[in-house]
């Protein structure tokens, strides 16, 4: 498959300090952003036990594994080891690193060496990321007025208005995942609930 | 295909003040349904090719699916008079049988998951210890093992230097002794006997032969039921699933000596339900 940006999350849901579980196609990443507001993405996985460093923490710079406490750095870099803490972690001890840009208010995941910039997805404003548990065929299905296949678009009716949407699609292995942002024209709640729907009659396809 | 020498080892299936209180367990053993019950007084494991070896010790029932192969292991401590025997109960989780044993033999994970129990910042490193696989009786023993604990037991009042020796019996079952923060001359024994539904699902029943005549039961099993909850928010997070065998997927150090000799001698002797043998 070519190697393209995928949307792994809305920046308004990753504060300062915070790591959450990201995908990229079929990759499981730990998303995370520094003290200082620096975004990273990197493989899900600390090298040493293989836990998931989406359920770790972050510390200033650094964001550490749950499981034993390991420091990794800048580019995936073991820097501490704390049941050794005189020891210089070897450089090989890292964790693969992947490309991850912010624009538009949202979170962009592709591989490390991917160039150039991810989709520009204008006109709208981030509004919320949800998750479903069935494929992009039912989700069109349910809403016609839906046209793509990684950015969907289309004029929706909200409270009896027609409001521009814009879904970015990232498949994960549980379904779909997707990160909705809405016109700048349309009310919050109202498009909150739209989206919402969205995701009941989406699903629903599934089950009849 | 289930090799052999995995068919011929003991396995707990049940918790025996239960099955002798008239309680039917319907269950799995290595992938294959069992039913564990009671018939004219007399603990029985039935499969689906008929009855399984049974034999009862420390609170649990174990089942061997082939024929065994020795004995089940002995521990002696618990028919030592004074001690308070507590079966905590089961713990279910979704890992390899053979992740939750390696995880109960692991101390360096004290401060960041069991944090102001087992272990604190920035008392976190481990020092150096001795492991050997011990011939005669065929196990794995870790020994003078040391680590600083702000709450060692249900018992203890403030933080201590906990000693601790652990040992590995049988293929999913551990033994643990370590401090007892109420005697000088004597060691708490905690065992994890893990029951393999499957390669990548597990009942977890922990068990504690303890010094401890003050805490009510009903806490003692809390403790222990908390920090083994702990633990599976670990155990059900960890990729793979399956423990890996082969060096190369993961990267232990120093303080995994213990972990390093039970994946050896799980993959000398063909113990291998629940492992990943070849990097994926």
């Amino acid at each position: 498959m070519t190697p393209r940006w995928t949307a792994t999350g809305l920046s308004q849901d990753l504060p300062k300090g915070v790591v959450m579980a990201g995908h990229w196609m079929g990759h499981d990443l730990a998303v995370w952003r520094s003290a200082t507001g620096r975004l990273q993405a990197w493989n899900d996985r600390c090298p040493h036990r293989g836990m998931r460093l989406s359920h770790g923490f972050v510390r200033g710079e650094t964001l550490a594994c749950i499981y034993h406490g390991w420091v990794y750095g800048a580019e995936g870099g073991c820097k501490h080891i704390p049941a050794h803490p005189a020891l210089t972690p070897p450089a090989t001890i890292t964790v693969t690193s992947f490309a991850c840009a912010e624009q538009d208010g949202v979170i962009w995941v592709a591989p490390a060496d991917m160039a150039g910039s991810p989709p520009a997805v204008s006109g709208v404003q981030p509004l919320r990321s949800v998750s479903l548990t069935c494929d992009l065929a039912a989700v069109l299905a349910a809403e016609p007025a839906l046209h793509g296949q990684d950015i969907l678009r289309g004029t929706v009716q909200m409270d009896g208005q027609g409001h521009d949407v814009c879904l970015l699609v990232q498949h994960n292995p549980a379904g779909l995942t997707l990160h909705a942002l809405s016109g700048l024209g349309a009310n919050k709640v109202a498009a909150s609930r739209w989206v919402e729907n969205l995701r009941r009659r989406a699903e629903m396809k599934v089950a009849a | 295909m289930i090799a052999q020498q995995v068919l011929n080892e003991w396995y707990p299936v049940a918790m025996a003040a239960q099955i002798r209180a008239g309680q039917r367990r319907v269950t799995q053993l290595l992938g294959q349904p069992i039913t564990v019950d009671l018939q004219k007084g007399a603990i029985v494991v039935t499969g689906q090719g008929g009855a399984l070896h049974v034999t009862e010790a420390y609170g649990h029932v174990w089942a061997c699916p082939g024929a065994p192969a020795h004995d089940l292991f002995p521990i002696p401590e618990a028919s030592e008079p004074g001690r308070r025997l507590v079966d905590v109960g089961v713990v279910r989780v979704k890992c390899s049988p053979l992740r939750a044993v390696e995880n109960f033999l692991d101390i360096a994970h004290f401060p960041f998951v069991h944090t102001d129990v087992l272990g604190a910042e920035p008392h976190t490193e481990v020092n150096r210890y001795e492991v050997q696989i011990r011939e005669d009786s065929d196990e794995v023993w870790a020994t003078k093992v040391t680590f600083y604990q702000p709450q060692a037991a249900k018992s203890s009042e403030g933080g201590i230097v906990t000693q601790y020796m652990y040992r590995v019996a049988a293929p999913t079952a551990a033994v643990l002794y370590k401090t007892c923060p109420n005697r000088t001359d004597a060691w708490d024994v905690i065992g994890i006997f893990v029951q393999p539904l499957s390669e990548e699902l597990c009942d977890v029943w922990p068990w504690m032969a303890l010094y401890d005549d003050v805490s009510p039961q009903a806490e003692l099993i809390a403790f222990q039921q908390m920090i083994f909850l702990q633990d599976r928010s670990i155990l059900e997070n960890q990729i793979p699933r399956l423990l890996p065998l082969d060096p190369g997927m993961e990267i232990p150090t120093q303080a995994d000596l213990t972990s390093i000799a039970y994946r050896r001698w799980l993959k000398k002797r063909g113990l291998t339900y629940g492992a990943q043998m070849v990097a994926a």
